[in-house]
């Protein structure tokens, strides 16, 4: 007893610590929060050691893959998620970037370097970002959603139409990342490897997406979310931060549409533009817990272990049924989302914790 | 060049009296209750497969009714479910439209991939409802019969509906719910009674167009995705809630894309589809039709 109540105290006061240097930054939060965070950030980090301690090698490939997800649907959560416009053609962003690699890789020369093509494809999806933004979001309510839901649709018909180009059902091959950094070698043929190229970006992102959510900026876009009327009565000009948050949005959709091209090596309509994958993301950031950046991380990764590890029981097809079953569950029985419960628990723990000191 | 635009003419013709079919259910639902169903085109599905169920042998051995009966039971299927969809997920969250939003999306994705495990994701052929063409040499016009009888059902069910909701008490409960809910409650609407009737009229028409949809497109479980896509893009155009607008801009999109498909191929086919809907959301949000039921 009185040991926890020890390391409840060494913890508090490092999340005291935390607090003053960073918590306007980020956001406050107790000591039960800041273990469970350090707990799982350390998880991924080091989770190629546990996994071949446990003879899960495996799962770094659901990691790799839960990491990109959680780019995605991290960057759905700061478009749809703060601004309540809720995006349902956000593959779009993320199928365009990767569509621009493979592109410029088949069309242009396959020798171009990655760095040339990454920061290419990700202006390509802020493009598309854009060309969606700025008629629809004229529009409120559903009819956004409809807007950007068909424009989904179009997408993905138009990978058929212009077969010649795009390589149709089949796609186009865009091979394995190979890039040198500082005399390093990176390339994705190598599991490990491949896991921090995609866990990275993701962490990287996940900070400076949480920065952003606690910054102004951020508390507009909830509050349009919250009463757009009043907002503009302040005198501030809710569009341009409706676009700002589709600029925010489609940066981090970019790279989650290149590294997932990598991932897979090949983009195709099915992979990348079909309207289930937009569905997959907003379900991992609903599930995870919606507008708060770390709860569709949280969702991806539950998203995606669920899919590719657990529920295969149900067969190839079954496992798909289960998982939107599981997602309607949530939808239905928990709106806020698992994580964001989870999270709100720790904290009223810690803050009981805190009150018996 | 007078015998292909004739041959367009009533090639449009046949095909729009489907999409009327598609988006008069889907427009009413969000008249009523201000829900978007997006499991429309899951409905649409089921009453292909419905109706692939009991006309074919294929599926079940012993079961292989005429398909006037099939007919039938595509619409009852389309109803049971649309209804069975609302009482038992709708009605608890149609409050957060959001949420209705997605979980309608997620039914249909659990309903088609339901329909991969039973009936393997290649597509299907139905057994055809009227077989055989008619074909004029003079203007080089051929027309099925099946899409034939899609366009007299689709004007049926226009007419019934319309009789239904001018001049039976029922029936007019459902247009003044759409008009006001809170004046249609007042004037002592049963308002649960009146939406689940909504819901299964829509799921009937559904059901019906999944027959039509089947035989002229495909049957196969990604069958509902392009039917709600159509829905939405006729919807928005006619106007959110209008019926007759829903009808005008199914004409104008089932046109525009034969248009598309005999100039530039099937490849374009929505595509100046949602040119036209960008359009008209820029320039007249609220559709052609947007008031309609509110002045009448």
């Amino acid at each position: 007893m009185s040991s926890d109540t020890r390391t409840g105290g060494r913890l508090g006061s490092v999340a005291d610590g935390y607090n003053d240097r960073f918590g306007h930054l980020f956001g406050e939060m107790n000591a039960l929060q800041l273990l469970f965070l350090a707990a799982s950030l350390v998880g991924l980090l080091a989770a190629p050691l546990w996994t071949s301690l446990l003879g899960v090698e495996g799962f770094l490939r659901t990691f790799a893959l839960a990491s990109i997800w959680a780019i995605l649907a991290m960057g759905w959560d700061i478009q749809s998620g703060y601004t309540g416009y809720i995006s349902f053609g956000h593959a779009v962003l993320s199928g365009g970037a990767a569509y621009a690699t493979a592109l410029l890789l088949t069309h242009v020369n396959p020798d171009l370097p990655f760095l040339v093509t990454a920061p290419i494809s990700v202006l390509v999806a802020l493009g598309i970002g854009l060309a969606i933004a700025i008629p629809s979001l004229r529009l409120r309510g559903p009819y956004f959603s409809l807007v950007t839901f068909v424009a989904g649709l179009i997408f993905y018909q138009l990978t058929y139409a212009f077969s010649g180009i795009t390589g149709g059902e089949l796609g186009q091959r865009v091979g394995r990342l190979q890039f040198e950094v500082a005399g390093l070698e990176v390339t994705t043929f190598d599991p490990v490897t491949r896991y921090y190229v995609m866990l990275i970006p993701m962490l990287v992102i996940a900070v400076a997406l949480l920065y952003v959510a606690r910054s102004n900026v951020g508390m507009i876009l909830i509050a349009i979310r919250e009463n757009e009327e009043a907002v503009a009565a302040a005198g501030i000009d809710t569009t341009k931060f409706k676009i700002w948050s589709f600029v925010l949005s489609s940066i981090p959709m970019g790279i989650g549409g290149v590294l997932l091209a990598y991932f897979y090596g090949t983009v195709n309509p099915v992979n990348f533009l079909l309207v289930d994958r937009s569905i997959e993301m907003i379900a991992m950031a609903v599930v995870g817990g919606m507008s708060s950046i770390l709860g569709p991380v949280g969702g991806a990764f539950l998203v995606i272990f669920l899919r590719e590890e657990v529920l295969y029981v149900f067969g190839t097809t079954g496992r798909w049924v289960a998982l939107w079953t599981a997602v309607l569950l949530v939808l239905v029985f928990a709106r806020d989302g698992l994580f964001r419960k989870l999270w709100h628990k720790l904290g009223d723990r810690g803050a009981t914790g805190g009150d018996d000191e | 060049m007078l015998g292909s635009a004739i041959s367009i003419l009533v090639t449009g013709a046949m095909i729009s009296a489907v999409y009327a079919l598609i988006a008069i259910g889907f427009t009413m639902i969000f008249g009523v209750g201000g829900v978007l169903n997006l499991a429309h085109g899951a409905l649409i599905m089921l009453g292909a497969y419905g109706y692939l169920v009991v006309t074919s042998s294929s599926t079940v051995e012993f079961l292989a009714l005429p398909p006037v009966v099939g007919l039938v039971v595509a619409i009852a299927v389309g109803a049971i479910g649309s209804y069975g969809l609302y009482r038992g997920l709708v009605e608890y969250i149609e409050d957060n439209p959001v949420i209705t939003f997605l979980a309608t999306l997620v039914v249909a994705l659990i309903l088609a991939e339901l329909a991969v495990v039973g009936f393997s994701a290649s597509p299907r052929s139905l057994v055809n409802l009227a077989p055989g063409s008619y074909h004029h040499e003079g203007f080089g016009i051929r027309v099925t019969y099946i899409e034939l009888v899609a366009f007299v059902a689709s004007w049926v069910s226009i007419g019934l509906l319309w009789y239904y909701v001018t001049r039976t008490d029922e029936g007019r409960s459902i247009l003044a719910t759409s008009m006001s809910e809170r004046g249609a409650q007042l004037t002592g609407v049963d308002l649960p009674s009146v939406k689940a009737r909504t819901w299964v009229i829509a799921g009937g028409l559904a059901g019906l167009a999944g027959v039509f949809i089947g035989t002229l497109q495909q049957t196969s479980p990604v069958m509902w995705l392009d039917p709600l896509a159509l829905a939405f893009i006729i919807v928005v155009i006619g106007g959110i809630g209008s019926i007759k607008g829903s009808i005008i801009a199914a004409y104008l999109i089932g046109y525009l894309e034969t248009l598309t498909v005999e100039l530039l191929g099937s490849g374009f086919r929505g595509t100046f589809s949602l040119i036209v809907l960008v359009i008209v959301l820029l320039v007249m949000p609220q559709g052609l039709f947007g008031r309609e039921w509110v002045h009448e």
